[in-house]
């Protein structure tokens, strides 16, 4: 092994790989199964740090452009108070960091026998929500007073969690409908029936396409995702027909932001594009949005990627979209190179659900697709989703000390 | 058991990374071009046109004065509320209610109306315009007892005023609801006189109030210039109030017009028409009985006969309107005769009462049918003979006479500072014989006023055709000037000598030939007489009998300064001639300016009888100093009272008096009280008018053909009836009566 392959990539016939002279990826790791004990914190190798400088500097621009983009909407509706929101999210971004940190200290083998109890704790948790009192119409946090907590986010990571340990132990029999599909079906049917009910539709769509990542990865026959594929098709074309005309009309508010039908708001959409077609190329400078001075509805939450497109240009936003995509090619990469199959799954879950959630939005913000509710990785505000969106990105950081990967 | 990553693993993972970067963030780059680098201009414009709030800064329009600074035309701050239902809460019924009720009982408006449209969304919804500052002061009022801040705005705007109402309604023009010039030289100078609108832009944010950054541009506007004009208040308004006069004497049906122009300069010292309009309220029809006359049409007529109405009152006819000079004209064919030389002041002609210019035509008859007989070129003048002035036209010939008539200006526009200045209509060069003929007394070609007392201008000024002008100096509101209106001559038509031995004749034309009644004493009126048949409904000359009649002449004829022309248009009096209705307003006008305008006198012996002696003191003298002092002055005495010493004395010292006048004295308090009726002159000769003069303790002045032994007292300035104060001067106007035109 000289040239520092492991025996696990010859097998699989992974494409040679470069591993630093000076790397050494702990012995007492290597070969290891996952049932052998360890300790909770053995483990040693460091951590990547291109990968937590990217998620650094996600975090402190997220940060910036929160405050930027709250604070005339916290001046008008907290009293007076410009910092109400920057306040808050500074504290839970240097407790998520916190947690980040720590977590990625944690053995992430632990989370094997974990797997069940956070998928039927997130269940337990989905079932509360939808008996508390609803918040703005719908079931979706449970509030534990300074904090609420939002059980679909937890919800997402018992899915990643659920396909990373049942496709790393049962991955030979992946494409077979009985060990493939099935299973899977169920545990689809109730977290996304759950959500769906609150009603949550973006986290919906978000966890079935999270389950359907995994599943591909996982080996899952492609005929499969076809079948899928055209039954969503068929229920979309059938919902957008026979349902009044409730949906054709959102279809067309989407189409026509500007011109929408009577019974459909299209404000929030137009007021977006308006601020995202302001910034131009160069942006109205930090700081300088207009539309954030209460044109743009609740301008920290879902549609804080149009002030960022209006203070700092096309430039700035494409430059934080790269941010992104780094993000994402080094979370895979580094997943890729994880030691077993459960750690490459879930940080691959991981990393991508944050892909997910970023291209929705975007896609929202610039009305690629329909509005509906998806928060912005790093820069919404929303303490619970934060804080558990760092330690989802610590767990990447623990798998990314027993990858195999080149170091700089 | 392989642990680590399979191929198929590694190339599917490849796959989702692959579709996640190129179709998902490769779609929002897309997205992102399209909305900031592509639609974002307009996107952008969207975006601003929410956050800015433009508001318009009103310019004031600038006054306009008269030429001693007495303002015509001014603008006065006024305000506009304006509605902006955006910033209502809809779900607020009550604040609704208060506001609609609120504002409709401080404004006089439809409370209902108010409430629905507190329901819109927009942000600018012109309530009111032209409030008033005290009405303004109640709505800030009501503003700020009810908290309403954004939700009702005042802006300030201005409203026109003209202090003196229909006052030369004509040439000053009016304003539309915008303030825009409509009519007059409001129109005309427009673009001086609207100035600049300001604009005032501030960010708001979308509950409507300031953004907190800084964001505010404001430009100033910048108010309009002031005209000042050459219109002179006073001679305007002895203008006007002539033209009245004669209009009211001669049941004038179609309005008249009068200019007072200052033939070295081109000055228009004054310019009505009558039959105009209050440019207070420009879209009223002036004209009472027409009013009545609209009210009574079928309902689908009103339209267009208001809309007739309306131009009519507003149009200017001394520009605007073209007519046959007629007689008036005879000037311009007698200078063209004595600057060509084909005849002189001795020149003879025989008249028969009709003559045939052009062998094998029809004859022409002049107006005096039984014929002038022989005379020469100046009693041919003093008598308006027409066949004379054919026979010079048949001299000058065509290409002469159209050169002349060219050069005094009557194929072209004056370029006078006013709108709507019509073009003449006219025979060219190849004009036949027979057409010469016709035109050189003045028919059959059609000018408007202002060119024909431009022409008379150049006569009297030793041959200059100047630019006749309203506007004297475009000013600031600092006094700075922007454009002053030099006196443009634009060539010389005859030579001075030319000018001075035609102003000799009209001269005695106006003393003594058929425009006499125009005539007042010391001031040396030239002047000629028009009457000149109007074009039927069938477009044939004379075909409905219709007249205008026109008086055109200058003084002093020796030192020509001010020409006047008056003109009216249908009278249907007891007479229709220019000599007979035109030429005593003429005389009442020049009467009445020329002393104002500091022209001098100078009294021929003949008229030294008839003019005033200034009244000596004899206040503090007793009765039988001041009889004596009085008679050593050839006026008469009458006493009031029955103390022995004057205290008072009418006409007031050093004022003139007639000669052969009475001054009443005053010996105490009680007598000054008294006040005689003024007697009906009209229709009395001379010696009869003295004589009641005399007998009342008044003063007679005379004006017109009062050395005619055939004219009569035609007008007085003091009614008949009216109650006076002892030896108060009544001017009176003798006319002749004749049939000249």
């Amino acid at each position: 092994m000289t040239n520092g392959r492991t025996g696990a990539d010859r097998r699989s016939g992974m494409p040679p790989k470069k591993v630093g002279n000076g790397t050494k990826i702990p012995k007492d790791h290597i070969g290891k199964k996952i049932k052998n004990k360890v300790n909770l914190f053995s483990v040693r190798a460091g951590l990547d740090i291109p990968f937590l400088f990217i998620v650094l500097v996600l975090v402190s621009i997220g940060l910036v452009m929160l405050f930027s983009s709250s604070y005339a909407y916290a001046y008008h509706n907290y009293d007076g108070d410009s910092f109400y929101f920057i306040k808050r999210q500074a504290i839970f971004a240097v407790l998520g960091i916190a947690g980040m940190i720590a977590i990625s200290y944690f053995d992430y083998h632990h989370f094997h026998k974990l797997t069940i109890p956070v998928l039927i704790g997130s269940w337990i948790l989905l079932g509360i929500v939808l008996v508390l009192p609803a918040t703005q119409g719908v079931h979706r946090w449970i509030n534990l007073g300074p904090v609420s907590l939002q059980p679909s986010e937890i919800a997402k990571f018992a899915l990643i969690l659920w396909f990373a340990h049942f496709v790393s132990v049962n991955f030979r029999k992946m494409n077979t409908f009985k060990v493939g599909v099935l299973p899977h079906l169920f545990i689809l049917a109730v977290t996304v029936g759950l959500v769906f009910i609150e009603p949550h539709v973006s986290a919906s769509i978000i966890l079935i396409l999270i389950a359907a990542i995994m599943m591909f990865v996982g080996g899952v026959d492609k005929k499969w995702f076809i079948i899928a594929f055209v039954i969503v098709a068929v229920a979309a074309l059938l919902f957008l027909t026979l349902t009044d005309h409730y949906a054709s009309d959102r279809v067309a508010g989407w189409l026509n932001p500007f011109d929408p039908p009577e019974d459909v708001d299209t404000w929030q959409t137009q007021q977006s594009l308006m601020a995202i077609g302001s910034g131009g190329f160069f942006g109205l400078g930090f700081g300088q949005s207009r539309q954030k001075y209460l044109y743009l509805p609740e301008p920290q939450n879902d549609f804080i990627f149009a002030v960022v497109c209006e203070e700092l240009g096309f430039i700035g936003a494409f430059l934080i979209i790269i941010l992104f995509v780094l993000l994402i090619w080094r979370g895979i990469t580094l997943s890729l190179r994880a030691k077993d199959k459960f750690g490459m799954l879930l940080g691959i879950g991981l990393t991508s659900q944050v892909g997910m959630q970023v291209i929705l939005n975007i896609m929202v913000v610039t009305n690629t697709i329909p509005n509906t509710g998806i928060s912005l990785p790093f820069f919404s505000y929303g303490g619970t989703s934060l804080i558990i969106l760092l330690v989802q990105m610590g767990i990447v950081l623990s798998i990314s000390r027993t990858s195999a990967v080149e170091r700089s | 058991m392989a642990k680590g990553t399979t191929i198929k693993m590694w190339r599917r993972t490849l796959i989702v990374l692959i579709v996640m970067v190129v179709l998902g963030f490769g779609l929002i780059v897309v997205s992102l071009i399209r909305l900031q680098l592509v639609d974002g201009a307009e996107l952008q414009k969207a975006a601003v046109d929410q956050q800015l709030r433009d508001t318009t800064i009103s310019a004031q329009r600038g006054t306009i004065y008269d030429r001693n600074m007495k303002p015509l035309a001014q603008s006065a701050t006024v305000w506009k509320v304006v509605l902006a239902p955006a910033y209502i809460d809809k779900e607020d019924e009550t604040l609704r209610r208060t506001i609609s009720t609120g504002l409709a009982e401080i404004l006089e408006l439809d409370a209902e109306d108010i409430y629905e449209r507190t329901e819109g969304t927009s942000y600018y919804d012109v309530l009111k315009t032209k409030v008033e500052t005290d009405v303004k002061d109640r709505v800030v009022q009501f503003i700020e007892e009810n908290d309403l801040g954004n939700a009702i705005q005042l802006q300030e705007d201005y409203k026109r005023y003209y202090p003196f109402g229909s006052f030369a309604s004509t040439i000053l023009g009016f304003t539309g609801t915008d303030g825009q010039g409509l009519a007059g030289l409001e129109a005309y100078y427009d673009e001086y006189l609207s100035g600049t609108a300001g604009r005032l832009v501030t960010a708001k944010n979308a509950v409507g109030t300031d953004m907190p950054f800084q964001y505010e541009q404001k430009v100033e506007a910048q108010d309009g210039y002031n005209l000042v004009l050459t219109i002179d208040e006073v001679v305007q308004h002895y203008l006007e109030q002539a033209l009245e006069e004669g209009i009211a004497n001669n049941q004038v049906e179609n309005g008249a017009t009068g200019i007072v122009m200052n033939v070295n300069t081109g000055e228009i010292v004054a310019m009505a028409v009558k039959g105009d309009y209050d440019p207070n309220n420009p879209f009223i029809v002036a004209d009472e009985e027409e009013r009545a006359r609209i009210a009574e049409l079928p309902e689908e007529e009103q339209q267009a006969a208001t809309t007739a109405a309306l131009e009519e009152q507003w149009r200017n006819k001394a520009v605007s309107d073209t007519y046959f000079p007629g007689s008036v004209f005879k000037m311009v064919t007698l200078s063209m005769a004595l600057e060509e030389n084909v005849a002189n002041e001795e020149t003879v002609f025989t008249c028969t009462g009709k003559y045939v210019p052009v062998q094998g035509e029809r004859a022409i008859n002049c107006h005096n049918t039984s014929g002038h007989g022989t005379q020469t070129l100046v009693e041919g003048t003093m008598n308006s003979c027409n066949p004379f002035f054919i026979y010079l036209g048949q001299l000058l010939g065509t290409e002469t006479f159209f050169d002349y008539f060219e050069a005094f200006g009557f194929t072209e526009k004056t370029g006078i500072d006013l709108p709507g200045e019509s073009q003449s209509i006219y025979h060219d060069e190849d004009m036949t014989l027979m057409d010469l003929a016709v035109e050189s007394f003045g028919q059959n070609f059609s000018i408007t006023p202002i060119q024909m007392i431009t022409a008379c201008a150049a006569i009297a000024n030793g041959g200059y055709l100047v630019q006749p002008h309203v506007v004297s100096q475009i000013v600031d509101n600092d006094g700075n000037i922007i454009e002053t209106a030099d006196t443009t001559v634009k060539r010389q038509v005859i030579s001075e000598e030319t000018s001075e031995r035609v102003s000799k004749i009209l001269q005695e034309n106006a003393t003594s030939g058929t425009a006499k009644n125009g005539y007042v004493a010391g001031y040396r009126i030239a002047g000629k007489t028009g009457t000149s048949e109007k074009i039927g409904a069938d477009g044939k000359v004379g075909s409905d009998d219709t007249y205008i009649a026109s008086y055109c002449g200058f003084a002093p004829a020796d030192d020509p300064q001010y020409a006047v022309l008056v003109y009216f248009d249908e009278p249907t009096g007891s007479s229709y001639y220019g000599s007979a209705v035109a030429g005593p307003v003429f005389a009442k006008i020049m009467n009445e300016i020329l002393p104002y305008l500091n022209v001098e006198t100078k009294y021929t012996e003949d008229e030294a009888g008839s003019v005033g002696v200034s009244a000596p003191n004899v206040i503090g003298k007793t009765v039988s100093e001041a009889t004596n002092e009085l008679t050593n002055n050839g006026l008469k005495i009458l006493v009031k009272g029955s103390g022995d010493t004057v205290i008072a004395q009418a006409p007031d010292p050093g004022s003139s008096v007639p000669s052969g006048g009475t001054v009443v004295v005053y010996t105490d308090e009680a007598s000054m009280n008294q006040t005689v009726a003024v007697p009906d002159f009209t229709n009395r000769s001379l010696s009869d008018v003295n004589y009641l003069a005399s007998q009342a303790g008044l003063n007679i002045k005379v004006t017109g053909a009062y050395n005619s032994s055939a004219a009569t007292a035609r007008t007085q300035d003091y009614a008949a009836g009216e109650q006076v104060e002892p030896g108060t001067i009544i001017t009176v106007n003798f006319v002749e009566e004749d049939t000249v035109r």
